[in-house]
Order: structure tokens, then C-alpha cells, then sequence
């Protein structure tokens, strides 16, 4: 476990955050959606940037924070897809991953949640990130 | 051994569902009802995903709900659970036709009519998997 998990303690009367989970590998969007599960999460999923924002606009689901993969097939990569949340949900939060180098000084610009998390990344990270988030919302 | 000596141990994990279905927002609504009762679900978007899982994982049932009329990519996937002798249970969405034409009745598995609703997945995956057991 990383040392930032230890030091971003979540109140327990504060609810966790609802996540989207973006990735369209199956296999890496099935571990990192179950590890949040576990971890307490409510967790949707989507292949790409275009069910993503099916899911968005969905009137019956709410979502607090989207954690998705920059390189997607379709229209709509991962950076499409942040500037999409900035215009259209502008309270939502989005952190970015990418195993490309040259990802991150564009993604540095779309999120407010820190810099791209380069893949492979660590499930607890992402747990992580997402705590920073939250306690980020929290004093704001 | 007596028979009488043998015990049936309750299950202790819940069973795996793979969910396939095109339409995020189904698929997303029915994983969220089975995943309220307490199976561990996990979605596929497509044959193609869900073959991927099936090689990577034991899933106890697969819910499938096959492409548009004449679609063959869903049949696939029951035919390789069938091929390989998976005990994989299997419950198919299907708007008939073309897509079921010529296959076996027993290789199918049970069959929901679409449009479906989630509740009617539920309640086919209670029944075939007998879960949540009684008094658990």
C-alpha cells in the first residue's frame, strides 16, 4: 500500500464517491472496477468515451468522479471525453491514465486531479486519487 | 462411505455473472440489480469481450444478450461454452429470429424475449442458481 493511503483519511459519515470507470481492455476495466468495488465504491462501467457519456447523461445515474483510459477506440478518446465533463458536467471530476508518454502535458491541462497516472498503474493508487479528490471537494 | 455421513456445506461465495449487453445503460442497470442481491457480476460489452473473460475466469452464468436479428457474434459464445464443457449456465436475450435459426434448443439454454427488464434477469438467475440459498 502506498504511504498517501494512510494519510487522506475518509470521514466516515461522509459517503464515497460514485466512479466511472472508462477502459476499453476488459480485463484491466474488470480488476480496477472490482478493487473499488471492494474498496466500498458504487462503480458503472463503460467501453468508450461514447457509452461514457450515455452514462452521463443518463437521468437515473449519478456520478461523482471518471476514471478513464486516454487511448479508446471510436470518436471519442479519453481527452475528448474530458473536455466533454468540462462543458456539459463541470462539478464532475476526471483523472486520466495512459501507458503514452506524451499524454500527460494534455491531460495536465483538462483535469483538476493531478497529473495522468501512467499505466500499468496500481489499483490502491487509484484508490488513491480518488481520495485526494474527495477530500480536495471537501475543503473547496 | 454411509451416505447419511455426507454433509452439504452451504456455499460461501457468491456466484460470478458475466453480463453481455450492447446497451450500456441496460447493462449497467441489470449488473446493478444482480449486484444489489449480492452476486459478484461483471460486464462484457460485447461476444468478443466476454470470450476474453470466459478464458481469463470461472463464471458460474452468463447472461447474453445477442446482437440485432441475424447476429452471430452471441452464439458464439455459447458455443464455446458448450465446446468446452464449461459449466457455465446460460441465459439468453434474443429478439429471435435469423440469430437462433438452426441451433440446438438444449445448447441455448433458457431464452428472454426482448424488450426484457432486469427484474425478469433476476429472477431467472435466483432460479437457475439457486441463490441466495435458504437461511443465508
Amino acid at each position: 500500500m502506498s504511504t498517501i493511503s494512510t494519510n487522506i483519511p475518509l470521514r466516515a459519515d461522509t459517503p464515497l464517491p460514485t466512479v466511472l470507470v472508462v477502459e476499453d481492455e476488459v480485463l484491466i476495466r474488470l480488476v480496477i472496477a472490482d478493487y473499488l468495488r471492494d474498496c466500498g465504491y458504487k462503480v458503472h462501467e463503460a467501453v468508450s468515451g461514447d457509452e461514457a457519456v450515455a452514462i452521463l447523461q443518463a437521468p437515473e445515474v449519478s456520478i461523482d468522479v471518471v476514471f478513464s483510459d486516454v487511448e479508446m477506440p471510436g470518436d471519442m478518446d479519453g481527452f475528448a471525453l474530458a473536455r466533454w465533463v468540462r462543458a456539459n458536467k463541470p462539478g464532475l471530476q476526471v483523472i486520466l491514465t495512459s501507458g503514452v508518454e506524451r499524454s500527460a502535458d494534455i491531460a495536465a491541462t483538462l483535469c483538476e486531479a493531478g497529473p495522468l497516472m501512467r499505466k500499468p498503474y496500481g489499483s490502491q493508487d487509484v484508490v488513491d486519487r480518488i481520495r485526494q479528490l474527495a477530500a480536495k471537494a471537501r475543503r473547496s | 462411505m454411509n451416505a447419511a455421513s455426507v454433509t452439504v456445506l452451504p456455499r460461501r461465495t457468491p456466484p460470478s455473472i458475466l453480463v453481455v449487453e450492447n446497451d450500456v445503460r441496460i447493462r449497467c442497470l441489470v449488473s446493478d440489480e444482480l449486484r444489489a442481491i449480492d452476486f459478484k457480476v461483471l460486464e462484457a460489452s460485447s461476444p468478443d469481450e466476454a470470450l476474453t473473460v470466459l478464458d481469463a475466469m470461472r463464471i458460474d452464468l452468463v447472461f447474453l444478450a445477442i446482437g440485432p436479428l441475424g447476429s452471430r457474434g452471441g452464439l458464439d459464445v455459447v458455443r464455446l461454452i458448450r465446446a468446452r464443457r464449461m459449466p457455465t449456465r446460460i441465459i439468453l436475450a434474443s429478439d429471435g429470429g435469423a440469430a437462433l435459426a438452426g441451433m440446438d434448443a438444449d445448447e441455448l439454454g433458457l431464452i428472454l424475449s426482448k424488450p426484457y427488464r432486469a427484474a425478469q434477469v433476476v429472477e431467472f438467475v435466483i432460479r437457475i442458481l439457486s441463490w441466495p440459498e435458504a437461511g443465508t
